[in-house]
């Protein structure tokens, strides 16, 4: 218990620290490894998406389609309140933590226990500095790019198979799509899906820097820690604003209509 | 600094009947350390780069006794220190460019743009061939061309006190003799300036 507590407060420690030196991102290699980031989080893992987002929004449609008997109105309000709202940011996250998680986590953790973390050190350079703040803010904000492919394309996919097997036509779905869906469920899904990654990335940079040891076996284990606990952290959010947001928050702005 | 302090070894020695540990280092030119043992050489480049030697040592670089400064004046003076690891010090997944213009990157971002002659000229004067090794990640170079890296990242920073550890270890003797250059090249550019090679014994 007393470690668990440890973790927590050590992670929250980094998240002050990058909010704090976020200014760092303005220097040239801090910016450069942001790029980096970006690039290998939320470009390169597109196509992996795009076809995983597509594939899960028309399973969701089909299965609420066959096993409720839904109509156009229920049908759309599934893929409203559990694609756009739930899925999409838990199925990026997801992925993030699959790909980005793990490959940050091992980095860092060989980083630490080759001596590299010790040689920037050496050169008068905080590898909380240039190691997690550009990793943190890069993952944050490709989770949330991943995010809106996710909505997009479940969505899509969800909506034109709800057309080919229901008594709708793709015009009436959209309508109705668009009546019920508001600037608030998008604002909070890129708030939610920005805390994800912001998440995944802390206690995967954490872990990282955290290796359990000095051997090589300190990585996979520094691995495990990573991507299990960010997944952890990832549910607990989600249960968090699932509260929040059933229940009635954002000053009345977001209540649940069952 | 009394003529007793001027008198104690380069190195991490015992001072005699007193149980502390003293060293000294002296300011300008180029010195090379006694042989040191692995925890000897641990204790002694943590307590220059931490600029905060344990309770039983007295340490005093570039004419000062670091245990009489403050915070600040010890921020102060470890800018002035730099440390060249025996494996050049590079970050793996930078190439040779990226790795010698990182620290100048963050610490004086402003001189970015006249850094690339100054490059290529040290590297020049030490006979490496730049375009051949700039695009070079670690992985796919020599010991003494991660060496050459790392001296050039340090050297461009001008320090006032450079602590190259065993620059010269693992080299054929072509390469030594390059890496024998390190210490004249550092006094050419920074006048003034003092170089330490700290030899580290191999474990018996």
């Amino acid at each position: 218990m007393i470690g668990v507590y440890r973790e927590f407060e050590g992670v929250m420690r980094l998240a002050g620290h990058v909010v704090r030196r976020l200014p760092v991102l303005a220097l040239p290699p801090v910016a450069e490894s942001l790029t980096r980031q970006i690039y290998f989080t939320g470009a390169s893992a597109t196509a992996g998406i795009v076809l995983r987002g597509a594939f899960i929004g028309t399973f969701i449609i089909a299965y609420v389609i066959d096993v409720l008997d839904a109509n156009v109105a229920l049908a759309v309000k599934i893929l409203l309140w559990v694609v756009l709202r739930e899925v999409g940011p838990l199925i990026a996250a997801v992925l993030v933590i699959q790909r980005s998680g793990t490959a940050v986590t091992t980095e860092l953790a060989l980083m630490q226990i080759s001596g590299e973390v010790a040689n920037l050190r050496h050169m008068r350079i905080d590898p909380r500095d240039y190691l997690v703040v550009p990793r943190v803010v890069g993952i944050a904000l490709s989770t949330a790019a991943l995010t809106f492919y996710v909505q997009v394309i479940a969505v899509g996919g969800g909506m034109l198979l709800s057309a080919l097997t229901i008594d709708a036509s793709l015009g009436e779905l959209f309508t109705e799509f668009f009546a019920l869906a508001s600037p608030v469920d998008f604002v909070y899904s890129v708030i939610k899906s920005l805390l994800f990654g912001a998440a995944i990335a802390l206690v995967c940079c954490y872990q990282g820097l955290h290796a359990p040891g000095t051997s090589i076996n300190a990585v996979p284990k520094a691995a495990i820690n990573g991507v299990t606990q960010s997944t952890l952290l990832v549910l607990l959010l989600n249960v968090v604003f699932a509260y929040l947001v059933f229940g009635q928050a954002f000053f009345g702005l977001v209540t649940a209509k069952l | 600094m009394s003529a007793a302090d001027q008198g104690v070894a380069l190195g991490y020695e015992p001072a005699s009947g007193s149980g502390e540990r003293r060293v000294w280092i002296p300011s300008g030119g180029s010195h090379r350390s006694g042989p040191l043992g692995a925890l000897q050489r641990e204790q002694l480049v943590s307590a220059v780069l931490d600029v905060r030697p344990d309770p039983d040592t007295r340490l005093v670089m570039l004419g000062v006794d670091v245990d009489e400064l403050q915070p600040a004046g010890r921020a102060a003076l470890r800018d002035r220190i730099a440390f060249l690891p025996a494996d050049g010090g590079l970050l793996s997944s930078l190439n040779a460019w990226e790795n010698i213009v990182l620290p100048i990157g963050f610490h004086r971002p402003e001189c970015l743009r006249e850094v690339a002659a100054r490059v290529y000229g040290m590297l020049a004067r030490l006979g490496a061939d730049p375009s051949a090794l700039l695009a070079k990640l670690p992985e796919r170079m020599s010991l003494y061309e991660k060496n050459l890296t790392g001296y050039v990242r340090i050297a461009l920073e001008r320090p006032e006190l450079l602590i190259a550890e065993d620059p010269q270890g693992g080299l054929d003797s072509v390469e030594r003799a390059a890496a024998e250059r390190f210490p004249a090249a550092y006094l050419e550019d920074c006048p003034g300036g003092t170089f330490v090679q700290l030899e580290v014994a191999s474990a018996p």
